[in-house]
């Protein structure tokens, strides 16, 4: 049984379609990347997932768990959502690490209210909370960096805060926001090395990218998708490689030539 | 005459002081509750959208946001003195006095005007402070399981207090001079203390010697700020 299935997913704003019948799924361990042009939908659908956006239509499962159906809005009050999400983690563009704590803070905090919560599946003492953040954070070569502030850190030493930070709540799946577009060119290279290590140890995860090549070396699967559509799908290389569609032949070939 | 004045001007600033302090320990969580009233996106008819004419209209109507900003725009819209005034004696003209000739109900008039008056300031302070933060640490907190009052109280408050600790500077400076005001429903603070000399005793001085008292408060208050905006220099925003 896939880990993740997404069924005919529909988001519109206003009057524009920004997903059309979004079907695919997801394996234990695999990690998927999706490409395509700005405007494209991929930034939508991750939102979707992570509940940040309603889609009009469609279903999510996890683990054959039915978090979203659209014939069902009964189940999406405020309290079910929050359980539903943690099935996600969310790592953004920009970030958006909590700019009055430190590296260890912001990836300790939400554990630490989880697990005050008793009706949370998240369970752990404040001590195992923080050892497990500082693991973590060691992981991401941050080791030193535990006390600092986010404006004390470099782009690229923020963004492995914000893995460490989704990765302590052990979502089942880590979905990446084009996780390097606001990085500098030169400190793309270690968040991707991270993401790299991570799809090395099978975490299951989405990645919304525009490194092409990245995509090709570190995926299992790559989407291509284009108007709110998913227009193609398969291996990794296959797809970079070897396009079969005409739109994805375009818009490759666009890249390729920078 | 110099120390019989400045201990009749210290007990006027007393009055002053008092007038501030109760003023600000009200105002400053209730202008919180105005601020998300004024941003309520509470819509009781939205169920009405996919109708025409009218009642789309009314499905976008928010009525706790309409009614926040329409007393926002009375509060703001006319002076304090007028307002103190009409909560001073407006009471009495309709049959039910409800303060005491006394100075405590007169005290207790002017606070209640001024919490009224500087809530709604405050309120749009607040505002400017909630919505300068940006969305996405709401979001962050979001995906990570947080509740809307978790978001609030451990993300959003400290960031937004930090954005507005330099207008709520100013305005809180405004308000230690707004309150001789009161004077206008004789509460003995330290102007009309200051005035009260010119009547009595034929000097003058006095008065002008209260700026002396309102300088210094000022003074403390400004190296409080200073003292605020670098206990939260520790991280940006």
């Amino acid at each position: 049984m896939s880990i993740l299935e997404v069924q005919n997913l529909n988001k519109s704003f206003g009057k524009t379609r920004v997903l059309r019948d979004i079907s695919f799924s997801l394996e234990q361990g695999e990690s998927i990347a999706i490409i395509g042009s700005s405007g494209s939908g991929k930034t939508t659908l991750l939102r979707c997932l992570n509940f940040l956006e309603t889609p009009n239509g469609g279903s999510i499962r996890v683990n054959g768990e039915t978090l979203f159906d659209a014939a069902d809005p009964a189940a999406q009050s405020e309290k079910e959502i929050r359980r539903k999400r943690l099935h996600f983690g969310l790592v953004f563009q920009s970030f958006n690490l909590f700019p009055q704590y430190t590296a260890l803070e912001n990836v300790v905090l939400a554990g630490g209210l989880l697990a005050k919560d008793k009706g949370s599946a998240y369970t752990g003492t404040p001590a195992e909370i923080e050892a497990n953040a500082r693991a973590l954070l060691g992981k991401m070569g941050l080791g030193e960096k535990t006390d600092l502030y986010p404006h004390q850190l470099s782009g690229g030493q923020q963004q492995r805060v914000a893995i460490a930070r989704a990765l302590a709540l052990r979502p089942d799946i880590l979905c990446f926001d084009e996780p390097t577009s606001a990085l500098d060119p030169e400190l793309t290279g270690e968040v991707l090395r991270v993401i790299r290590s991570l799809a090395e140890q099978k975490t299951t995860m989405i990645i919304v990218t525009h490194e092409m090549a990245f995509a090709r070396d570190v995926a299992d699967r790559v989407i291509f998708m284009d108007d709110g559509v998913i227009v193609e799908q398969g291996a990794a290389r296959d797809v970079i490689d070897h396009p079969r569609e005409e739109r994805t032949r375009q818009f490759l070939s666009r890249y390729a030539e920078g | 005459m110099f120390w019989t004045v400045t201990t009749t001007l210290l007990k006027g600033f007393g009055t002053t002081v008092e007038i501030f302090a109760l003023t600000l320990v009200f105002s400053l969580p209730l202008g919180l509750l105005v601020a998300f009233g004024a941003m309520s996106r509470w819509r009781p008819f939205r169920s009405l959208a996919h109708r025409g004419g009218f009642a789309k209209k009314l499905s976008g109507f928010r009525p706790v946001g309409a009614l926040t900003n329409l007393i926002i725009w009375i509060i703001r819209g006319t002076p304090l003195m007028l307002q103190l005034i009409a909560i001073f004696y407006v009471p009495g003209m309709l049959g039910h006095n409800i303060w005491k000739g006394n100075e405590t109900g007169r005290l207790t008039a002017t606070v209640v005007a001024f919490v009224i008056n500087y809530a709604c300031y405050f309120a749009v302070i607040y505002r400017g402070g909630i919505e300068g933060v940006p969305v996405g640490q709401r979001e962050a907190g979001q995906v990570l399981g947080m509740t809307k009052g978790q978001i609030f109280f451990k993300v959003t408050l400290l960031q937004m207090v930090k954005r507005i600790v330099p207008p709520m500077s100013n305005e809180i400076i405004t308000l230690v001079k707004d309150t001789s005001l009161a004077r206008i429903i004789a509460m003995y603070e330290l102007t009309f203390t200051g005035y009260s000399f010119a009547k009595s005793a034929g000097i003058t001085w006095p008065l002008f010697y209260t700026g002396v008292f309102y300088l210094l408060f000022i003074g403390i208050l400004t190296i409080l700020f200073n003292w605020v905006e670098k206990k939260l220099s520790y991280f940006r925003v």
